[in-house]
């Protein structure tokens, strides 16, 4: 026999808004007013009082975290006098592009934790890829926060369909500049602190654990110095006849790897709260990365062996929202004392949403647990069965004699209200006048932009990472004649999957990020962190007609009008460059709340910040490209149309340029000349080919010059350029779908076959002599040692 | 009992130049610095049985040395900062060791837990604690004392 | 008939997989076994003709790189011994080196006491980056012969700093051209740059660079424009396991 609920918040529901609004505060939920008076109606209805393990339940199953209710939500966008509503954001944008292109290849998007793709030949595998943000936690507490995020995203993968076996990890931080002058509030850690900890959080987890982290990047603004950015991603190959999962009643619900404990409380509430000085302690974790390797190991062999009908990871949330996220429609039957903890001082309430790390769920029948429990003494992983999914569509959690929940699946899963948020385009004012012309010499800025911490090496973080690790990383984030040049996009051979070495099958991983952009026009940032990471595929010679992306928004408060205007414009930026491109979104995620109060009491927010990830099949490896200089006296080529504008780049940031103005991107031009350009690379006439990107073509050209050890003459008055370019835009500038092409000096007219009619012209040559000089016409730009600049850009950032 | 695992000096110099870095990074001037690391096992066993699990588990007797009483660095006049994680935090380091006790004791311990001790000659004791917190422990995980030796 | 190998491996293991793929591809029969099934006697060392440790991080590494590994190897040291004295091929790569340094296989002594380390390198943490290296041809090695005197591969440790204290067994291992490779520009602040050590039979080798990363010439982070479709330096150390095998 029961006993009645176990500690009910007696005369919860009459409750006034204020004392509920109190109430929620206390127990840390951060539900607003709303959600507040819905859960206070449920009860009403239902007729008695929740206990607080309902009440934890709902909050949890509610939050930012879980349901991203603001991108889904309704808004109303205001720009120009005119008002545009949305009833689900998310939808209508993102969604919709995926909807429309409706691609074949696409096997699963957007239902379960990662999307998926096909795979290689014979329509065997799909590739997983999922990316998210763990962005709070690392501000308190940079190593743990770090480990958890890369944990996270790691389990993400392993609980897609029945499980995929991770192959990469990406990683992409933003912090604020390491000499940042700006005075910190108490209790908040140095960006040097923030990055330190960071990067060798990810280090540790992801070495300790297998995976190689083989492709991110890092971003400096000093918007993030009090909200550091970390993105975390992982792509892995599964089966495709494992791809579909269902629960079938009378099935176990075992829990496998880490243990239950009190340091897993709140963390799903809490990244839905701006940081406050008194942020609780546990609501930070250290990762335990061997107990997840454990996990994976096991889940591997039993997939394979059928043991199990449905995995989830537990993540945001616990048992409460695995669970309650595998039984929706079976409804589930917990017994809480089973749960195997770290420490019995532990309420009920708490087992049950507590978020300790490297624990996944399975859906195992009966009949098949002896032979699970096998693999789990044989891999020394701990499990505990926790219950049966009944069928019966509810969901009733005990401890005992204590009934710590029970509710109908229907109201948890249906029942979250939602309300219009306003948003307006926010007023930036551009200048589009011609640059200022500085009193530096351009060869001088070239090497203050090289040492510019948004574009010099990040050697000395790649190489604590073990990106090697499962023997396939073909195409390496350092590449090139020293073994440390930067490499557009990473390609993975995943041998430690697919088990074939004579299978030669690949896929390339990239990313697009320009927050500098977004600041001035977040739709033209949206379509350019799009570009960006297009034109990184075809770099190394990806099939980019086969592009899936995904999307990942920070942003600060929603509750800001211009902020959620910003949202707007970007979400339409990637509904437009998704249908432009053909490359659907596969997943996606997005964090709020991204602001805090500075030392002086004030608002401090991040400036809407869009990770773009993007991943495309490689027929065979062996003929992937790298982006640096490979013999002397090849052609040089520069493909795409320079335009006019130093908004967004990295000069605007280091020099006064008197100009913020973005050009639009012409996405047909692009699409034309990148389908021309990969047919050439496939055909083997292209040597090497690196994207115009951050500190632009100068930076370009430097980065070829010396990872290969080759110098090169170029004359700029043959690039195809809007009318009136200055000769600072045109080495510096950062205007969108340009790459440098070397092409093989035998082959030269077989590529120009290929590019016939685009603006690809020849502008210089490969040279032996180690100086990268540069011309427009008669005009010298400049002439510098390829030593010197590699001097400067070669430097330790940690 | 507390083990407590020394580098022989010879071998310590990049660990310590390391660490009188970031101590100097944080504002700290230091003269001299030893670190070691500590293992809390929580067990019944004999003085023997402790000794055995310090030499032959966790000491590399290439490089280390270890003691049974620890806090003797061989520094004048310096400070002793004592880092643990925090009760509440999971102690992974503790937790892989604690099984590995048990495969040289035979016995499994109650408890291991995992710690640094960093051995300080400089000026003032608050500055020190300015610089800790800095750059070595982080409140919300770790808890750390520090006395005088 | 293909000689049996036997891929160790335990918690957190990590290149058992692609080293299971390398010896796979140069005709052995791998098979991947946790030391959990060695202790329990579910299988044996001696059914295999041929072994390898991968690298990875046993045990998270805790306490020392390899040291959790060998202290469940310790039990069953007797069969372990008879493999070496048999003359069966081992190789250790990286955490695998680790192991055999850290169990006293490596360097070869009588009582199989552990007489060096592999400590943490110079620069004081993980490091990750190709390295070139020297191969002594007169080291009776049978896993680097017929290599070139100067190759190529990927490193990937925090713990490689190879040290030994005692002079006599140092010179008794160079004496003897039991370091079989050397690093030309040192990464981790070896001694006497070394990168990989044999026993006297040469049977038994323990390396820190991963030759399996260097299997096929496109793992090489410099690409020419031609694609290459050659094996590389890498192949070789499985390639001659094989062989010696007949």
């Amino acid at each position: 026999m029961l006993k009645t609920m176990s500690d009910p918040l007696s005369g919860f529901t009459s409750l006034s808004d204020r004392q509920l609004a109190e109430l929620d505060r206390t127990c840390g939920w951060s539900l607003n007013a709303l959600e507040l008076a819905e859960v206070r109606r449920q009860f009403k209805k239902m007729g008695r009082q929740p206990s607080r393990g309902e009440l934890e339940t709902i909050a949890q199953t509610w939050s930012e975290h879980c349901k991203h209710k603001t991108f889904s939500g309704p808004v109303a966008f205001k720009s120009g006098g005119k008002v545009k509503k949305y009833k689900n954001l998310f939808k209508e944008t993102i969604v919709k592009a995926t909807r429309t292109l409706n691609r074949k290849w696409c096997l699963s998007v957007f239902t379960d934790n990662a999307g998926i793709v096909e795979f290689g030949k014979g329509g065997k595998w799909g590739l997983a890829f999922k990316a998210e943000t763990h962005n709070h936690p690392c501000a308190v507490e940079p190593y743990g926060g770090a480990e958890t995020g890369v944990g996270g995203v790691i389990r993400d993968i392993l609980g897609v369909g029945l499980g995929a076996k991770p192959v990469l990890n990406t990683d992409n931080f933003c912090f604020g500049y390491l000499d940042s002058r700006k005075k910190l509030p108490r209790n908040s850690h140095s960006p040097e602190r923030i990055m330190r900890g960071v990067v060798e959080g990810v280090r540790d987890y992801g070495n300790r654990i297998g995976i190689p982290t083989a492709s991110g990047g890092i971003y400096f603004d000093d918007g993030y110095l009090l909200n550091p950015l970390v993105y975390v991603g992982c792509a892995g190959l599964i089966p495709v006849d494992k791809i579909e999962k269902k629960v079938v009643p009378g099935d176990l619900i075992v829990s496998i790897g880490g243990r239950t404990g009190r340091d897993g409380i709140h963390g799903a509430t809490f990244s839905s709260a701006n940081i406050e000085e008194d942020t609780s302690a546990s609501a930070v974790q250290i990762g335990h990365a061997v107990n997840e390797k454990k996990t994976l190991d096991v889940l591997m062999r039993a997939r394979d062996l059928g043991l199990y009908n449905a995995v989830t990871d537990c993540g945001a949330g616990g048992f409460s929202s695995a669970i309650g996220e595998l039984g929706s429609e079976t409804g589930a039957r917990v017994r809480l004392e089973d749960a195997l903890l770290k420490d019995t001082r532990i309420e009920p309430w708490e087992i049950w949403v507590s978020e300790s790390q490297e624990r996944m769920i399975l859906s195992v029948p009966k009949a098949k647990l002896k032979k699970l429990e096998a693999i789990l003494e044989a891999e020394s992983c701990e499990y505990c069965v926790l219950g049966a999914f009944p069928g019966n569509g509810r969901l009733l959690v005990t401890h005992g004699e204590e009934k710590v929940a029970d509710l109908p699946m229907a109201f948890l899963h249906g029942g979250v209200p939602n309300f219009e948020k306003p948003a307006s385009r926010r007023k930036v004012r551009i200048f589009s006048a011609t640059p200022v012309r500085p009193a530096k010499t351009y060869g001088g800025i070239l090497k203050e932009l090289l040492a510019h911490p948004n574009v010099c090496s990040r050697h000395s973080v790649i190489t604590q990472y073990d990106h090697e690790v499962q023997g396939g990383t073909v195409i390496k984030p350092l590449q090139g004649k020293y073994g440390d040049g930067p490499g557009d996009a990473t390609v993975i051979w995943p041998q430690a999957a697919t088990l074939d070495l004579h299978d030669l099958s690949g896929f390339a991983v990239t990313h697009g990020f320009n927050p500098a952009a977004g600041k001035i026009d977040p739709y033209q940032m949206a379509l350019q962190a799009v570009d960006e990471a297009v034109r990184n595929l075809l770099c190394v010679g990806a099939e980019i007609s086969r592009t899936a992306i995904l999307d990942n928004f920070c942003a600060a408060s929603p509750r800001d009008p211009e902020v959620m205007g910003d949202l707007v414009l970007a979400a339409e930026g990637c509904h437009d460059a998704a249908m432009a491109y053909g490359a659907p979104f596969i997943s996606g995620k997005d964090s709020f709340y991204n602001q805090a109060k500075d030392a002086d009491g004030k608002e401090y927010p991040i400036p809407l910040s869009l990770l773009i990830s993007a991943t495309a099949p490689v027929e065979d490896i062996r003929k992937a490209i790298t982006m640096n200089f490979k013999e002397a006296g090849n052609p040089l080529y520069l493909a795409g149309t320079s335009c006019r504008g130093l908004g967004g780049s990295v000069y605007a940031d280091m020099m006064v340029a008197g100009n913020n103005y973005i050009a639009p991107l012409d996405m047909k031009a692009a699409v034309r000349l990148y389908t021309a350009l990969l047919k050439a690379i496939k055909s083997g006439c292209v040597a090497a080919a690196h994207d115009v990107s951050q500190g632009g073509l100068a930076v370009t050209l430097s980065e070829m010059a010396f990872s290969g050890g080759f110098g090169a003459e170029i004359d700029l008055s043959s690039a195809a350029k809007e009318k009136d370019l200055s000769a600072l835009e045109l080495l510096f500038g950062e205007s969108p779908s340009r790459l440098v092409l070397e092409v093989v000096k035998d082959r030269e007219a077989e590529f120009l076959k290929f590019v016939e009619g685009l603006p690809v012209p020849e502008i210089g040559f490969v040279s032996e002599e180690p100086v990268l000089e540069a011309a427009d016409g008669g005009e010298r730009l400049f002439k510098e040692d390829i030593g010197g600049l590699k001097a400067r850009w070669k430097r330790e950032l940690i | 009992m507390i083990i407590e695992i020394w580098t022989k000096e010879k071998y310590a110099k990049n660990e310590e130049a390391a660490f009188l870095g970031r101590l100097a990074h944080a504002g700290l001037d230091v003269k001299a610095a030893r670190l070691s690391r500590l293992y809390r096992v929580d067990a019944g066993f004999s003085e023997e049985t402790f000794s055995r699990i310090a030499s032959e588990l966790l000491t590399d007797n290439i490089t280390e040395h270890c003691s049974l009483k620890p806090g003797k660095a061989g520094l004048k006049n310096a400070y002793r900062v004592e880092v643990w994680l925090k009760d509440s935090v999971t102690d992974v380091v503790g937790e892989s060791v604690k099984e590995a006790v048990a495969d040289v004791a035979g016995e499994l311990p109650e408890a291991v837990r995992f710690g640094h001790a960093y051995y300080v000659q400089c000026a003032s004791e608050l500055k020190l604690r300015q610089a800790v917190s800095k750059t070595l422990v982080n409140e919300v995980v770790n808890k750390f004392r520090i006395e005088k030796c | 008939m293909k000689p049996r190998a036997i891929i160790l491996r335990g918690t957190a293991t990590n290149c058992d997989i692609e080293t299971f793929n390398s010896f796979k591809y140069v005709g052995a029969e791998p098979e991947l076994v946790h030391i959990n099934q060695l202790l329990s006697g579910e299988k044996k060392v001696l059914d295999y003709s041929l072994m390898a440790f991968p690298g990875g991080f046993s045990y998270g590494d805790d306490i020392s790189a390899g040291k959790i590994y060998a202290v469940k190897m310790s039990r069953l040291s007797a069969d372990f011994e008879a493999f070496i004295k048999s003359k069966r091929p081992v190789i250790g790569i990286c955490n695998g080196f680790q192991i055999l340094v850290k169990t006293g296989f490596l360097p070869e002594n009588k009582g199989n006491a552990q007489v060096s380390t592999l400590y943490t390198n110079d620069c004081g943490h993980f490091l990750a980056k190709w390295v070139k290296l020297k191969i002594n041809k007169k080291s009776p090695c049978l896993f680097t012969k017929g290599l070139p005197e100067a190759i190529e591969l990927p490193i990937a440790h925090g713990e490689g700093k190879f040290i030994v204290e005692d002079k006599k067994t140092m010179a008794d291992l160079v004496g003897r051209e039991l370091h079989a490779m050397t690093y030309s520009d040192n990464p981790n602040g070896s001694m006497l740059d070394i990168a990989g050590i044999t026993n006297a039979a040469g049977t038994c080798f323990g390396l820190m660079p991963h030759p399996e990363r260097n299997f096929f010439a496109w793992q090489n982070p410099d690409r020419p424009a031609a694609a290459r479709e050659a094996v590389a330096a890498g192949y070789q150390f499985f390639r001659n396991a094989v062989d010696y095998l007949g």
